[in-house]
Parts: C-alpha cells; sequence; structure tokens
C-alpha cells in the first residue's frame, strides 16, 4: 500500500507539474458552459448574424433542460473523450518507450501497483474534470433554461461516468500493452466509435453494451427512470472494467519490459 | 448598428465572463508553459501563435502535441 | 560466498543468441567485470539478472540469505539511464528509495546521502531535464544505492563520458567497493583492470576467459618487445608482419609492441635486423604484456 501511494503520488505530482489538472477541467468547465449558453442565445444569434431574409420570424422553439444537457453529454463525448484520451494514451507507453520504465521495474516495484496506480489517478482525473463540466452545465441550463429534477442529473450524470471509466480504462490497459503511445490512442478511440455507432444503429442488439451507457444516462435525463437494459449495461461495463484490468497486469507483467535492442 | 449595441447591452455579462475567463486561463497557461519549456516539438514561434490565436484548440492542441514527454 | 549465481544463462532473439550458457558469480565484496566488444551480451546479461528479461534457458540463483524479489537486494544504473526530466535529481532518487519501501523521512535522507557521495549536493534541486550526461551517470548511480542493496549492477558506467567524468567515476567505483559488491560492464580493458577483482570477457554471448584479475594476468601474461625509433617504422612493421614468432604486434609511429611465442628467439632476430637499426632505435625494452594480447584477439 506504501508502495502504491507512492506511485500514485508521482502520477498526481506529474500531472499537476505539467498542468493536466489544470488545462483538463478548464477544457470541461468551458465545453460545459457553452452548450447551454449557445442554446440560450441561439435565436438571438441567428436574428443578429444570420444571412435571413428580411423581415423572416425567427421562431425556434426554446430547447428543454434535458434537450441541453443531452446536448452538452454529447459534446463531453466528442471534444470531451478525445483530449482525455489523447492526454493519456502514453502513460505506459511513452515511459517504456523514453526508458523510464526499467528505472522503476528494475526497484522490487509490482506490476499491480505500477498499473493500478496510474489507472485510478486517470480515473479520478477524467471523473473530476467531467463532473466540473457537468455541475457547470447544469448551473447555467438551470439559470437560463429552466429547472430540472435532482435525482435526473444525478443518476444520468453517474452513468456517464461509468462510460467514460469504461474509455480510460481501455485507454490505460492498450497503452500497457502496445509500444506505440498513437496505436493506443486510436485503437481506444475506434472502440469507443463502434460502441457508440452500434448503439445508435442497434440499440436492441447491443442492450448490455458499454456504448449504451451514453444513450442511457441522455433517456435518463428525459425520462427520469432506467431505460429497458439500464442495469444490464451498467453491470456488464462494471465486469468488463474489471475484466480488462486483471487482464492487463497479468499481460503486463509477463511483458519483457527491457527492450535493449543492441 | 444601434440595435447591435442594444443587443450587446441585453447580453447578460455576469454569464458570459467565464468563458472569457476560462478561455483566457487556458491560453496563459499554455504561454507560460510554452515560454518556460526548453524545447517544443516544433518551432516554439508556431505555438505562440497556435496558442494565441486560435481560441479554445490552440491551447489544447499545444497541451496535445506541443511538448515533449517527460519533461 | 556467491552472491548471485547463474547456470547456463542463455537468451535467443528470434536467429541472435544474444547470450549462450553462461555460468557466471559474483562474489559478495568483490568487483565484477563484464569485458567484451559490442554486441557481446553484457547488457542482455545484465537485464535477466534484474529481471527485466526473462532468460530462454538457465537459472538465477540469489544467495539463501536474501530470500524473495532480488529486486531488493539489487541496485541497477542501466546503459542509458533516463529519468522522469520533471523531478529534481533529490526528488528522483528520494521516489526510487519509497519505491524499494523505505519510509519518508528515511527515504530523504538517505537520498541527500547518495547525492552527496555521488557529488550532486549542489544540483540535486535541479531538474533532472537539465543535468548534462556525467550528472545523469552519477544521478543513476545513486538511486541504483539508495536502497543500500546487497550488489548494484552498473551497466557501461564510464563508456558515454569523457575522460575527467571516466576518471570521476572510476574513482567512485573504488569508494563504492568497500560498501557493496559490484558488477559492471565495459567494453575498456583498461577500466576492468583498475577497478575489477574478478574479470569475465564475452564474445560474441560466450564467455571466453574467466577468473580473478591477477590469475587472469598471469595466465595470459605474454613476453613482450617495446622498440621505439627516431622514424617511423610502419614500413618495417610489415616486412616482420609474417614470422613464426610473432604473435601480435601494435604500432604507432615510432612505437611497436610485439607480443611473441619466444622471446630468446625474438631478441636475436630482432637485433640482428638491419633494417631495424636503419631506423635508429632508441629504446629497446623486453617485458610482460598484461590482458592486452588476449583481449585483442577477442575484439578482432
Ligand atoms: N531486443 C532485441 N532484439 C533482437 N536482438 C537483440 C535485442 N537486444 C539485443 N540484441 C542482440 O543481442 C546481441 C547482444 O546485445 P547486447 O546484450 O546489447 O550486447 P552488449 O551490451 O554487450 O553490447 C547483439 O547482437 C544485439 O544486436
Ligand atoms: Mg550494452
Amino acid at each position: 500500500m506504501q508502495q502504491w501511494k507512492v506511485l500514485f503520488r508521482k502520477e498526481l505530482k506529474e500531472s499537476l507539474r505539467n498542468y493536466k489538472w489544470l488545462w483538463i477541467p478548464v477544457v470541461f468547465v468551458l465545453l460545459g458552459i457553452t452548450q447551454p449558453l449557445t442554446s440560450y442565445y441561439f435565436a438571438d444569434i441567428i436574428e443578429q448574424f444570420g444571412a435571413l431574409p428580411e423581415g423572416a420570424i425567427v421562431d425556434i422553439p426554446p430547447p428543454t433542460s434535458a434537450e441541453v444537457l443531452a446536448g452538452t453529454l454529447g459534446q463531453f463525448n466528442q471534444i470531451g473523450l478525445l483530449v482525455l484520451v489523447l492526454a493519456f494514451m502514453g502513460t505506459v507507453a511513452a515511459e517504456k518507450n523514453d526508458g523510464t520504465l526499467i528505472m522503476v521495474l528494475a526497484k522490487p516495484v509490482a506490476h499491480f501497483n505500477y498499473l493500478t496506480a496510474k489507472w485510478v489517478h486517470v480515473l479520478v482525473l477524467a471523473v473530476s474534470s467531467f463532473l466540473l463540466g457537468y455541475a457547470a452545465a447544469v448551473y447555467y441550463t438551470i439559470l437560463l433554461i429552466g429547472s430540472i429534477s435532482f435525482s435526473q442529473v444525478v443518476i444520468s450524470a453517474l452513468v456517464y461516468c461509468l462510460w467514460l471509466c469504461f474509455v480510460m480504462t481501455l485507454a490505460v490497459c492498450l497503452s500497457a500493452l502496445l509500444n506505440s503511445s498513437g496505436l493506443a490512442a486510436f485503437a481506444t478511440l475506434a472502440t469507443a466509435l463502434i460502441l457508440s455507432i452500434a448503439s445508435i444503429y442497434a440499440p436492441d442488439l447491443v442492450k448490455g453494451s458499454p456504448g449504451m451507457l451514453t444513450v442511457y444516462s441522455e433517456q435518463y435525463l428525459y425520462a427520469g427512470e432506467p431505460e429497458d437494459g439500464f442495469w444490464l449495461g451498467v453491470i456488464v461495463t462494471a465486469g468488463l472494467i474489471f475484466i480488462m484490468m486483471s487482464a492487463a497486469i497479468y499481460l503486463f507483467k509477463n511483458q519483457e519490459a527491457a527492450k535493449n535492442a543492441g | 448598428m444601434n440595435e447591435l449595441i442594444a443587443s450587446l447591452q441585453e447580453v447578460n455579462w455576469p454569464l458570459i465572463a467565464p468563458l472569457f475567463l476560462l478561455s483566457l486561463i487556458l491560453m496563459i497557461t499554455a504561454l507560460v508553459d510554452c515560454l518556460k519549456r526548453g524545447q517544443t516539438n516544433g518551432p516554439k514561434i508556431l505555438w505562440i501563435l497556435v496558442i494565441v490565436f486560435i481560441n479554445f484548440f490552440g491551447p489544447i492542441v499545444y497541451f496535445l502535441f506541443g511538448r515533449r514527454n517527460n519533461e | 560466498m556467491n552472491l548471485i549465481e547463474t547456470k547456463g544463462l542463455a537468451k535467443q532473439f528470434n536467429e541472435t543468441a544474444a547470450v549462450k550458457d553462461l555460468n557466471l558469480s559474483v562474489r559478495e565484496g568483490a568487483c565484477t567485470a563484464l569485458l567484451g566488444p559490442n554486441g557481446a551480451g553484457k547488457t542482455t546479461a545484465l537485464n535477466m539478472l534484474t529481471g527485466l528479461m526473462k532468460p530462454t534457458q538457465g537459472t538465477i540463483h540469489f544467495h539463501a540469505n536474501y530470500p524473495g524479489d532480488r529486486r531488493e537486494y539489487l541496485g541497477y544504473l542501466p546503459q542509458h539511464p533516463k529519468f522522469f526530466g520533471w523531478m529534481s535529481g533529490l526528488e528522483y532518487v528520494t521516489f526510487a528509495a519509497q519505491l524499494a519501501g523505505l519510509e519518508k523521512e528515511e527515504a530523504i535522507a538517505r537520498a541527500k546521502e547518495m547525492l552527496d557521495l555521488v557529488g550532486l549536493t549542489d544540483n540535486r534541486a535541479k531538474k533532472t531535464a537539465g543535468y548534462s550526461g556525467g550528472m545523469k551517470q552519477r544521478l543513476g548511480i545513486a538511486q541504483a544505492l539508495v536502497h543500500s542493496p546487497k550488489m548494484i549492477m552498473l551497466d557501461e558506467p564510464v563508456s558515454a563520458l569523457d575522460p575527467i567524468g571516466r576518471r570521476e567515476i572510476l574513482e567512485l567505483m573504488k569508494e563504492l567497493k568497500k560498501r557493496t559488491s559490484i558488477l559492471f560492464s565495459t567494453h575498456v580493458l583498461h577500466d576492468a583492470e583498475e577497478v575489477s577483482d574478478d574479470i569475465y570477457i564475452m564474445k560474441k554471448g560466450e564467455v571466453v576467459a574467466e577468473g580473478s584479475l591477477v590469475s587472469l594476468q598471469e595466465k595470459y601474461r605474454q613476453p613482450a618487445i617495446v622498440i621505439e625509433t627516431e622514424r617511423n617504422l610502419a614500413d618495417w612493421a610489415q616486412l616482420i608482419e609474417d614470422k613464426a614468432w610473432l604473435r601480435h604486434m601494435k604500432t604507432e609511429e615510432t612505437k611497436a609492441t610485439l607480443t611473441v611465442e619466444n622471446i630468446e628467439n625474438a631478441r636475436t632476430e630482432l637485433l640482428n635486423d638491419a633494417s631495424l637499426q636503419q631506423l635508429n632505435i632508441v629504446k629497446f625494452e623486453v617485458m610482460k604484456t598484461s590482458l592486452e594480447d588476449l583481449f585483442m584477439q577477442v575484439m578482432n
């Protein structure tokens, strides 16, 4: 446990020194604020700057709070996720390639500690950034658009968090198993994309898929009650996170740490 | 023109201010990091231009790709 | 007492047999050198000893007095040590100490002590990204030593350094011999002769000679003749190249070192060599070489 804390603190310090703990939350808050603001001022903006024919009446029905927050989740799922994956694609792979990993593993370091310390740190940063951004979005939405029930907001946020954790777990695992940061990022984003597409085009076929969590989280905002398949998705995703992490630790341990190409 | 000014006055500035403030924080952090750093991936002056002139995305792209790992 | 012993250790990379049937033992308290040209398999051997690489064959035994994970008793300086550039030297060594299980206070105290030992006290607050090659090497030694290992393994600790840096590290190693066993690799005979007690000479993955420095020097010592002349002796050297009594010759402008089979024959013949006398001999010395001859054969 002592060793785990040392490794976790190293991750934390590193991300504080390179400002990841500042800029990533700021990006999420900006994304969170922008969506309600643009929704609110949308009509105004069109009226002022849009190339509408003289005398045209702008009549767009104002969006509901649920719609605005669902839109925000959509933003998080595109720019937010992209930023998080790219920011952490090298968390292990880069240390392998620059030679710092063998310096660490030459000490009596347990592979489990090394990998889970990184994993927990990445999840804490990702979830904190998301929650901050989402809180800002909720605040602006209530202020500008209208109120929404507390439980709807919280449960949709929790479900979305689980999806985020799934994607970031995949990113950390692939970073540990592949030798290239870029490849790890690409494979993670491709998987996320395929899961999302499947959940849009064939939701009935993939009820338990992690990709459905974004759908469930948005639907909870609208309906205020769990959709059919909601719990299945939650359980399957949590299980997959556990399996991916266990497999990654096992494979990472059996990997040759030193590459030494002559 | 008067219409524009009128509508600008209607804008709820306290609500918009955080948007500008946070964008500014993002930009300044990236700028400070870039200037303090010994070497960037690619010409430093280019990164400075990207950070300053491309709102929001400029600093993000710098943070993701402008820095060498491990420094 | 042997601290670490390998039996039939081998490592195969696809086609390349990087290490073959290595039987190595490192005595506690001794300084052991792995000497060999580039590609001999030194780094591969050390990586297997630390556990960073898995042997294709063979076993590694650490002394039974030190049970459990052998990394607890080992310190390692890789050939190209790399650090987290955003940490200061002190932060890095403290981090390394804590990884090995030291409590924070103790880790900091030990780290300071080690940095002092390697002469980095003045630079300990500086980010390691700004360290020079020599400083990195010394920082690498400090982090290897910080948890008081029974043995440190240094992979080519002086190869990348200028003559002054080289001198400093060799002196430091002589100092370290008093505290811990050392296993280090080098491709320079002189470095091995200067600090080591035992030597393994490796070539293409195999050990070609092993033993204590003294015994090896005894065994492989060859009679030799050193000739110095006023004129350049390169042309003359070509004339005697094929003589049966000559084992090996090294020439530099006006100086030649000849390792010979039979000192009497060689002396008589050389002193009667008219073409040599025309070069105006200024020195003619009969002596014994160290391991140079053996090492030259290995290197070529
Ligand atoms: N990861 C690797 N893959 C393939 N061949 C390797 C690898 N590492 C080392 N080798 C080969 O093994 C041999 C020994 O290398 P090495 O142990 O680095 O030698 P040394 O440290 O003595 O210079 C060399 O021929 C080298 O090319
Ligand atoms: Mg080597």
